[in-house]
């Protein structure tokens, strides 16, 4: 179950994709991870974690991946350690049990 | 091409490609963020749209972008619905477009109050017209068995 969730800024996005992974786990799925790949902090609001911890919570590093050449000789980038690994070093436990990855803001607009 | 942006793709398209469990993807707003790697590994695209024509308009753009994607499944939700007159539009222009309605999500005091406490609905309550529509997809999505 590799669920995606999208939609225009401001349509509830959030709050359903938050809602869902909740209730997911609510109804008996184990080790259910939401990411929020958006850069807002609102995904872990959603899924109970207080405003003050919210704010500081650690984004997942761009150490995680390595770039190999892949096969057409361009340049990709991979997962240099497993997903158990970047679970452990970076996933935040949230009340009902989901997990939540948070990647870091994307600053450079235009970039990528 | 390997600037930021590629590499929270790559991050959110190695994560979801390799983890074995429910994975859900709160991705970015624009459409143009709906990346190749991240359409690869998804089986189910969750588009949420309003009862209003830009954003149904949008949804229709998702959902055709992501079918050239090739994202086996691609569902609407409608979300903050303010009686039968909002589910009928929606579904009808919706429908017109090609584009299914997975779930009729009410516009509901419980996501408003939470929304004002910084909180998650479910912090407020267990049960709610919105978080009830959303249990039953949680229901659906896991009788679909993906």
């Amino acid at each position: 179950m590799k669920i995606a969730v999208a939609g225009k800024g401001g349509s509830g996005k959030t709050t359903i994709a938050g809602t869902l992974a909740r209730l997911l786990a609510r109804q008996g799925e184990r080790d259910v991870i939401a990411i929020d790949a958006d850069s807002n902090p609102n995904l872990a609001l959603t899924l109970g974690i207080p405003r003050a911890k919210a704010s500081r919570l650690r984004p997942i590093e761009r150490t995680v991946l390595n770039r190999v050449a892949d096969s057409e000789g361009g340049i990709k980038l991979v997962l240099n350690r497993t997903v158990t690994d970047v679970l452990r070093e970076y996933a935040i436990e949230t009340p009902d049990g989901v997990k939540l990855l948070l990647m870091g803001k994307v600053e450079h607009a235009g970039a990528g | 091409m390997c600037g930021p942006h590629a590499a929270v793709r790559s991050i959110v398209g190695e994560m979801i490609g390799t983890h074995e469990r429910p994975t859900v993807v709160d991705i970015e707003a624009g459409l143009e963020h709906l990346s190749r790697g991240t359409a690869r590994h998804v089986d189910t695209l969750l588009i949420v749209v309003e009862p209003y024509f830009k954003s149904m308009e949008t949804a229709v753009r998702i959902h055709e972008l992501a079918r050239e994607m090739g994202v086996p499944r691609i569902h609407a939700v409608a979300n903050k619905l303010r009686g039968k007159e909002d589910d009928e539009q929606i579904a009808l222009f919706l429908k017109s477009r090609g584009v299914d309605v997975f779930a009729f999500v009410p516009e509901d005091a419980t996501v408003l109050k939470a929304e004002r406490l910084g909180v998650g609905p479910l912090d407020v309550s267990s049960s709610s017209p919105a978080i009830d529509r959303i249990a039953e997809l949680a229901g659906k999505m896991r009788t679909a068995g993906v």
